[in-house]
């Protein structure tokens, strides 16, 4: 009886593991080989062959440039101008790109994952759908992709990913280098694998933005790490910066604020009756 | 096995640390004007998104201090060969420090701008 009653689920079982078989003899055949850990090559900056802030030479419309240089002098008194990174704020697209802390792919036919070790993940679907009608907007946006056989090898090489619909407050870089704040960023991004070395990663993005005067692309570059190790980084385990209105604090050792900038005032405490 | 950061790894790592190992903007931390601090940790709190060294020191009143320093995520320093016990309560630094602004006990810390009072390296193990 037993024996009987175990058929079916042997069957659907050996069934199963056909399938992820066949999916992942599908994936192995044609996507290329991303996986491991990938670490930037430069520093923090958005164009990696520039210096931050105004060494970026950003392509700015004269009223984000003005938005800029004040974000640029308040972080010279100890402000965090633009920036809200700090407390702990998401940083969105394209600047996640910037990969502070390592990412990794989890490559599929109908989506891409891009896992970050300190941010919330990108879903780049390349399952050949349109953009939808009208999407809630988050800060990593809705990514579409295409993957490209550029050199007919039957294996794909490119991923082409166009991403939309991105939520703000976002700035290319911790400066507060800033984006529009009317979010209708496009950004265009083209990633592969170094011809000549299959432990580096391209990501060239063109970020289409109306806080630029035109398209403004930089090209990104990642060293794989093919033993790695991955820890957690979640930014509200202990941060000790603290955002109030529009003033940054910093917390002490025993606990209180204490301040950024010279001379700032405390936080207004008029709602608290005990004072 | 354990080894020594050598002064081109310390170097390197400071060129990449600091500022550039933050997720976000360091402008609170005068990075022009560093001080010298000596002290004894209370506490090393291997915590994200940055490990902190919580830091006393002496006035020259004869007072006690506490400082707060935030350093790098835990993830970068392990993987320059630091982990949570690296420090412990007691024992005696020497930093060179990038202190807030506002003159407010508290700034970064780095680990190339750290050793023992004594004058000896941190000790890593890869």
């Amino acid at each position: 009886m037993f024996y009987r009653n175990s058929i079916g689920p042997a069957v659907l079982a050996a069934v199963f593991v056909a399938a992820i078989a066949d999916v992942r003899a599908q994936v192995e055949m044609k996507y290329p080989d991303w996986s491991g850990q990938w670490l930037r090559t430069g520093g923090i900056q958005w164009d990696p062959t520039k210096p931050l802030g105004r060494g970026q030479q950003a392509p700015l419309t004269p009223e984000y440039q003005a938005i800029f240089e004040a974000s640029l002098a308040d972080q010279a008194v100890g402000g965090a101008g633009n920036d809200a990174r700090y407390s702990c704020f998401p940083v969105g697209m394209p600047r996640l790109m910037s990969v502070i802390f390592p990412m990794e792919f989890i490559l599929s036919p109908k989506i891409t994952y891009v896992l970050f070790e300190n941010n919330m993940p990108r879903r780049i679907y390349t399952d050949g759908r349109s953009w939808p009608s009208d999407p809630e907007p988050t800060f990593a946006g809705y990514s579409i992709g295409k993957w490209i056989d550029e050199d007919g090898d039957s294996r794909f090489d490119v991923l082409e990913v166009e991403t939309r619909y991105m939520k703000g407050p976002r700035t290319f870089e911790g400066t507060g280098l800033p984006l529009h704040k009317d979010n209708q960023t496009v950004v265009k991004e083209r990633i592969h694998l170094d011809k000549s070395n299959a432990d580096v990663l391209h990501d060239q993005i063109t970020t289409i933005d109306n806080a630029l005067i035109l398209p403004w692309t930089v090209t990104k570059k990642f060293r794989r790490e093919r033993k790695p190790s991955w820890l957690e980084n979640d930014c509200s385990e202990d941060n000790h910066h603290v955002a109030i209105g529009k003033e940054n604090y910093f917390l002490s050792a025993d606990g209180y604020l204490m301040p950024t900038k010279k001379g700032q005032m405390p936080p207004d405490l008029r709602y608290f009756s005990n004072r | 096995m354990r080894r020594q950061l050598s002064a081109l790894a310390g170097w390197a790592f400071v060129a990449t640390s600091g500022a550039a190992l933050a997720h976000h903007s360091f402008a609170m931390f005068d990075q022009e004007n560093p001080i010298e601090l000596q002290g004894v940790v209370k506490e090393f709190k291997f915590t994200s998104p940055h490990t902190f060294i919580i830091i006393e020191t002496k006035q020259q009143d004869g007072s006690t201090q506490l400082w707060s320093l935030e350093g790098g995520a835990p993830s970068a320093l392990v993987r320059d060969g630091w982990s949570s016990k690296t420090l412990k309560p007691g024992d005696e630094l020497q930093l060179t420090i990038e202190p807030l602004r506002s003159g407010a006990p508290g700034g970064s810390w780095s680990v190339g701008k750290t050793k023992f009072k004594d004058g000896r390296p941190i000790m890593v193990t890869p």
